[in-house]
C-alpha cells in the first residue's frame, strides 16, 4: 500500500525564480524504511517540510504537481489534519519542545491535548511512549533539563504518540554529540523493527547502512538515484559523484579490493565486514 | 553571569497544593484588597497568618525567601518618606549636629506601604509556589480564556531558562573572542550591545522552528481541547471561596467603620 506519493512535484520559494525542487516522482510504501542523502542545499529539508504541508501552508511559494499522503492531498488539506498523518521531527532538540509542559509526560501529551483526545487515552499512550523511548526515570523531569539526545527522543515520541502513518525525520542527529546520536539511532532502529514507515534524512551513512531498506539521493532538487540500500550504498562511484562519503565499512572493503585482498561485493553492514575479515584471515 | 531567580512551583503533597487554582486565586485577590484597606498593624497580623499557611503547604521558609529583595525597597521608602513626606508636621528625630529632621507622618506612611507590600509579596509567593502553572492556565481556560493566550503564558515561563542559557553561550563565545564585560556601568552596557544581534537572530530562528514544531503537533487544530493534567473543583473549594469572601468582607467593613 502506498503511504506517500509525489507526482511531478515542484516547489519555488516566494521571491525566487527557479524551483528548488524539480518535478519529483516518488512513492513510499507502508513499512518501508527510506534513507535520504545528498549534498548541502540539495533540497532535502524542503522535501521533508512538504510532506507535513509546511510547504505550502507555512512557507509561501509556488507549488506544482501533487503530494498525496495516506490518500490525503497535501496542498488542499489543513496542517492540523496533516499532523495526524505525518510525524515530522526537526534538527534542533530544544526548539522542538513546545514549552507547554513542565514534565516529559506533559510534553508528550501536548499533541493529543490539541487533538482533543480523551484524558484516559492520553494517559495510556503517554505511558507507552515513555516506555518506548526508555525515559521512565525521567518522566517527571523538566524536558528543558534533559540532554540533547534525550530531548530528541522526546521530540520523536511527541509526534509518534499521535500515531502518524509515516515518520519523517530531518537530520535528527545533526546537532547532537556522538553519545546523543547513538541514543537517537538506537531508538530509530527500534522503530524500524516495529515496522513503522520512516523517511530519514541524515548525513550518517554508517547508520543508514545498518538498517535502511531503500536509499534516495537528492541532488539539485531532483532525485538523482533511488534503489535498495545495498546497491546504492556500495556504489562508490555513484556516491562520490553526488558528494557523499561512503560508510566506513564500505570504504574499508573498497581499500581491500584495491589491494587485491578482496574480490567479492563491497561490504555494507557489520555482518558483511565480519564475514570479510574471517575469510581474509583464513587465507 | 548569575542565573536570574525564577520563582516557580514547588511540588509538595499538601492541602493547599491540592486546592483548585481558582480557589487560591480568589483568596489571593481578597488578601490583596484587604491589604489596601487595612492599616499597618492589621496588615502585620495578616502577614503573621502566613505562618500557619506556609506550614500547611509544607513549604517552611521558601515563602519568606524573597523578602530580602524587599528590604532594599523598604530602606529607600523609609528614608525618602521620612525626610521628604509632603504633609510633614511632627518632627520625630533630628540627626545630631545637622538640621536633618525625620518626620513622624513620613515614617507612618512608609510603614503603611511596607506592610502592604509585605503582605502582597508573601501571599503572592504562596500562590505561585503552590500552584502548578499548567493547572492555573487550565483553570483559566475553563473560564473561557483563549487557548493560545494560555499557551503564550505557559511557554514564556518555560522558555525563559532556555533563552538565559543562550545568552550565556553567546557571552562565552564573545568573551572568547575578546569581549570585555567588566568596568563601569556604561562600559558594561556598551559591551553587551554586540550580544543583541546574535540573540535577536537566534530568537527569531528559534521562534520559527518552534512554530513549525507546534504545527507538527496539531496546535492549530480546531476542536475542543483536552488536558493531561486534571484540575478538579471540589466541594471544599466552594466552601473555602465562600468562607474567604465572607471573612474578608466582614474584616474590611469592620476596619472601615473603626
Ligand atoms: N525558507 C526559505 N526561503 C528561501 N529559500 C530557502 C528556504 N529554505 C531553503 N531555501 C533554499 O532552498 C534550497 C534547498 O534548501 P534545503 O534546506 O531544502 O536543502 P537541504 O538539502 O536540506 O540542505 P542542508 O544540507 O543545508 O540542510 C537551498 O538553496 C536554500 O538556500
Ligand atoms: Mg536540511
Amino acid at each position: 500500500m502506498d503511504i506517500l506519493k509525489f507526482k511531478n512535484f515542484s516547489w519555488t520559494y516566494e521571491g525566487f525564480n527557479t524551483p528548488i525542487i524539480k518535478k519529483i516522482n516518488l512513492t513510499i510504501k507502508k513499512g518501508e524504511f527510506v534513507g535520504m542523502i545528498g549534498r548541502v542545499g540539495a533540497g532535502r529539508s524542503s522535501l521533508c517540510s512538504s510532506i507535513l504541508g509546511l510547504i505550502p501552508h507555512f512557507y509561501p511559494g509556488k507549488f506544482e504537481g501533487n503530494i498525496i499522503v495516506d490518500g490525503v492531498d497535501v496542498e488542499t488539506s489543513s496542517l492540523s489534519k496533516l499532523s495526524t498523518i505525518v510525524g515530522l521531527v526537526f534538527q534542533s532538540p530544544t526548539n522542538q519542545l513546545s514549552g507547554a509542559g513542565t514534565t516529559v509526560e506533559e510534553e508528550l501529551a501536548f499533541g493529543l491535548e490539541n487533538l482533543g483526545i480523551q484524558r484516559h487515552e492520553i494517559i495510556k499512550r503517554v505511558e507507552e511512549m515513555v516506555k518506548l523511548i526508555g525515559l521512565e526515570k525521567f518522566s517527571s523531569r523538566n524536558p528543558f533539563e534533559l540532554s540533547g539526545g534525550q530531548q530528541q527522543k522526546v521530540a520523536i515520541a511527541s509526534v509518534l504518540i499521535m500515531e502518524p502513518k509515516i515518520l519523517v525525520m530531518d537530520e535528527p542527529t545533526a546537532q547532537l554529540d556522538p553519545l546523543g546520536t547513538k541514543l537517537v539511532f538506537d531508538l530509530i532502529k527500534k522503530l524500524a523493527s516495529k515496522g513503522i514507515t520512516i523517511l530519514l534524512n541524515t548525513q550518517n551513512v554508517d547508520q543508514l547502512a545498518e538498517f535502511a531498506d531503500r536509499i534516495i539521493i537528492m541532488d539539485k532538487g531532483e532525485i538523482a538515484a533511488d534503489g535498495d540500500a545495498r546497491s546504492i550504498l556500495t556504489d562508490i562511484t555513484l556516491l562520490k559523484k553526488y558528494g557523499i562519503e561512503p560508510s566506513q565499512l564500505t570504504t574499508l572493503s573498497y581499500k581491500m579490493k584495491e589491494k587485491k585482498l578482496w574480490n567479492k561485493p563491497l561490504c555494507l553492514t557489520m555482518k558483511d565486514a565480519e564475514e570479510m575479515v574471517c575469510e581474509v584471515m583464513k587465507r | 553571569m548569575p542565573r536570574t531567580i525564577l520563582i516557580s512551583y514547588i511540588e509538595r503533597d499538601s492541602l493547599i497544593h491540592k486546592l483548585n487554582p481558582l480557589t487560591k486565586l480568589t483568596a489571593l485577590i481578597c488578601v490583596i484588597i484587604l491589604a489596601f484597606i487595612l492599616g499597618p498593624v492589621n496588615n502585620l497580623i495578616l502577614f503573621a497568618l502566613i505562618l500557619p499557611l506556609s506550614y500547611i503547604s509544607k513549604l517552611t521558609w521558601d515563602v519568606f525567601k524573597p523578602i530580602r529583595y524587599l528590604l532594599i525597597i523598604f530602606a529607600i521608602l523609609f528614608s525618602i518618606q521620612g525626610l521628604f513626606y509632603p504633609f510633614r508636621l511632627t518632627p520625630l528625630y533630628t540627626i545630631p549636629f545637622t538640621n536633618i529632621i525625620i518626620w513622624k507622618e513620613g515614617i507612618i506612611y512608609a510603614a503603611e506601604i511596607s506592610a502592604r507590600l509585605l503582605v502582597m509579596m508573601v501571599y503572592g509567593f504562596l500562590f505561585v509556589l503552590t500552584t502548578h502553572p499548567g493547572d492555573l492556565v487550565n483553570a483559566l481556560r475553563k473560564l473561557k480564556m483563549p487557548y493560545k493566550v494560555g499557551y503564550i503564558v505557559l511557554s514564556t515561563l518555560h522558555v525563559i531558562p532556555s533563552i538565559q542559557m543562550q545568552v550565556e553561550t553567546i557571552i562565552d563565545a564573545q568573551k572568547s573572542r575578546g569581549l570585555d564585560v567588566s568596568g563601569n556601568i556604561i562600559k558594561r552596557l556598551r559591551a553587551y550591545v554586540p550580544l543583541l544581534g546574535p540573540l535577536f537572530i537566534g530568537s527569531v530562528q528559534q521562534a520559527v522552528e518552534r512554530t513549525m514544531a507546534l504545527e507538527a503537533r496539531a496546535f492549530s487544530a480546531d476542536c475542543e481541547k483536552t488536558s493531561f493534567r486534571q484540575t478538579v473543583f471540589r466541594k471544599r473549594d466552594r466552601n473555602i471561596i465562600i468562607a474567604t469572601v465572607i471573612i474578608s468582607v466582614t474584616v474590611g467593613v469592620l476596619s472601615w467603620i473603626y
